[in-house]
């Protein structure tokens, strides 16, 4: 049964996401005394990209860890912090403002308990998740994101699937096609969407590599090895429809051109059991939204983007943003941004720019350590905004890629004929959230997660309106299924 | 018995990589009444797709699921766990004799 901590727990700073953002904030406040607690739904600290083995597998580390140093030197600091409290296995699913003390309050549900955290600041730094594409077939069995792919190979060491189609547009894909040739499958082709770079293309993005050679020589050694293997790296060439009797047997890919529209007359299929889907990121901000955060549309950054300031703040008191939810800027960036808004709830404790008695120095510490981290921000931002420029994905033409029966929403199963048929209906309607009442597309277990940007396209094109006008589904308590009982547990603020 | 939980006969396209990795001694969870083997540190996904189960579960409307984040986004690989609805495989560790009820392929073949 449900067992309830009828005591609020009082922090400084509580932290939702254990990736490189959320340790990185944890463990700059821990170190100037701040009482913490980071609650993630995984069973361990690294987040998606530092994911790691089970403690009870003896393995080697992440390979993430000698693409990115910091991320060794950051899990080995969060082992062994002291006072930090973690509380993994457990889902952050609400935040309320107490009208009385201004103090934030996030109500977390575990397996066993739930309870009510209280702090002066809450980060969110709840990391992104693979873009979902919703082409004719996607729902088959073997058709996976790109990151689930990786994560089953990678922390849980195991393959799932043997005769892959990796389609998509991001450079995560090359990584998983090395990691599937070393776990022994097949790679049948890695179809990017975007054409071949040019020359002048290529060194244009030049100037904000410098300072990244690990990563580009990784890179290196990756395209080498898909070489060696074998393994066709095909540019403007997309995932068309994956099919199948109940699970996946073929993969249909089509010819391109430059805006990512098919060419007629260029389909091949090829026969796989599994197809793996990279096509970017979208930043999981449902939390922020639902705690009253303003959002920005940047579809190169993650879709909507959680709007901050300088210091990580949001508009809503007390709420603070880092890493992808800021915009999907990689993990180097993510663990910056982590440090500014760890720095920031420190400030708040130590009183600010008029230190309490007996904080001077620690006020001048953080105020040197903020410029430092402001300037890392700074070269990394190149290399970042570079990055994400040339891998963009084009939203508007895979939302093309839905037929007429193609669910749209996974959950309700909402086909785009559906969708579209009530937007042709009611030309009033130019709100995405007018859609999901009528069409039920975002009511169901994922709660948007999976078909609001598809809806938002679809809208889009039919009111020939840009994407940033018509609104983003609201985020609800609780922003993730949880038992009501965990609801009811809970004495929550009005 | 599901088609596709414990088929011994077909062998899964998903494997345990035995490379650079070892496991602690294995234990059971049970899947649809039928013991399966996995091993602690694993999720439930992880020891269905292991032991061949391609189809986690079936939607109102008849369709086949199975994991696709594998990160507790999409809720596809939901399956039942000790008797609660509609749990995350993904997100679950196996602990011995957790019982696991997956679709049960029986009816569509």
């Amino acid at each position: 049964m449900m067992k309830t901590n009828p005591e609020t727990a009082r922090h400084d700073l509580i932290v939702v996401g254990a990736g490189p953002a959320g340790l990185s904030a944890a463990l700059t406040a821990a170190r100037y005394g701040l009482k913490v607690v980071v609650v993630d739904e995984q069973h361990d600290a690294g987040g998606q990209v530092f994911r790691q083995s089970p403690r009870s597998f003896e393995a080697r580390p992440n390979a993430a860890l000698r693409t990115y140093p910091f991320g060794a030197e950051l899990l080995a600091q969060a082992r062994n912090a002291p006072g930090i409290e973690w509380r993994f296995g457990s889902v952050a699913w609400g935040v309320f403002h107490g009208a009385d003390d201004g103090r934030v309050k996030l109500a977390v549900s575990g397996d066993e308990q739930s309870c009510l955290f209280e702090g002066r600041h809450l980060l969110v730094a709840t990391g992104a998740y693979d873009l979902p594409v919703a082409f004719p077939g996607w729902t088959l069995p073997g058709v996976m994101s790109a990151g689930g792919a990786q994560t089953f190979i990678k922390s849980q060491h195991l393959r799932p699937g043997k005769r892959y189609v990796l389609a998509g547009s991001h450079p995560l894909l090359l990584v998983l096609a090395e990691q599937l040739l070393d776990a022994g499958a097949e790679v049948l082709e890695v179809a990017i969407a975007r054409p071949r770079p040019g020359f002048g293309e290529l060194l244009s993005h030049l100037k904000a590599l410098s300072g990244h050679a690990g990563l580009i020589g990784q890179l290196g050694k990756t395209l080498a090895r898909l070489r060696a293997a074998g393994v066709p790296l095909r540019f403007g060439t997309m995932v068309s429809r994956a099919e199948g009797t109940d699970t996946l047997q073929q993969v249909v890919l089509t010819d391109v051109d430059a805006d990512w529209t098919p060419i007629a007359g260029t389909e091949r299929t090829l026969r796989a059991d599994s197809l793996a889907i990279g096509y970017g990121l979208l930043a999981s901000t449902e939390l922020a939204r639902q705690a009253g955060c303003e959002v920005r549309w940047a579809p190169a950054e993650g879709g909507w983007i959680v709007r901050h300031d300088a210091r990580m703040r949001t508009n809503v008191k007390g709420v603070l943003v880092a890493g992808e939810p800021a915009g999907v800027g990689g993990a180097e960036l993510a663990h910056l941004q982590g440090r500014l808004a760890g720095l920031t709830a420190v400030d708040e404790v130590i009183g600010g720019a008029m230190p309490a008695v007996g904080h001077e120095a620690a006020h001048e510490a953080v105020a040197l350590e903020r410029a430092a981290t402001e300037a890392s921000i700074r070269a990394a931002r190149g290399f970042t905004d570079s990055v994400v420029r040339f891998f963009a994905p084009r939203l508007d033409a895979l939302a093309n890629l839905a037929a007429g029966d193609t669910l749209v929403c996974r959950c309700e199963e909402v086909t785009a004929d559906t969708v579209r048929g009530f937007i042709a209906d009611n030309e009033h309607v130019s709100d995405v959230n007018s859609v999901k009442l009528a069409c039920r597309t975002g009511m169901g277990f994922c709660q948007g997660r999976y078909c609001q940007h598809t809806t938002a396209h679809l809208l889009a094109q039919a009111r020939g309106r840009d994407v940033s006008e018509l609104g983003v589904f609201r985020a609800q308590v609780p922003v993730k299924p949880v038992p009501l009982a965990s609801i009811a547990a809970l004495k929550l603020p009005d | 018995m599901t088609r596709n939980a414990l088929a011994a006969s077909r062998s899964p396209d998903a494997a345990r990589l035995t490379d650079g990795v070892t496991r602690p001694a294995p234990i059971h969870i049970v899947v649809n009444g039928q013991p399966v083997p996995c091993y602690p540190g694993e999720t439930v996904a992880t020891a269905l797709l292991a032991a061949g189960v391609q189809v986690f579960r079936r939607t109102a409307g008849g369709q086949p699921r199975a994991p696709v984040c594998n990160m507790g986004v999409c809720f596809d690989c939901l399956v039942g766990i000790d008797g609660r609805t509609n749990q995350r495989s993904c997100m679950v560790r196996v602990t011995d004799g957790l019982q696991i009820e997956v679709a049960d392929d029986e009816d569509k073949s």
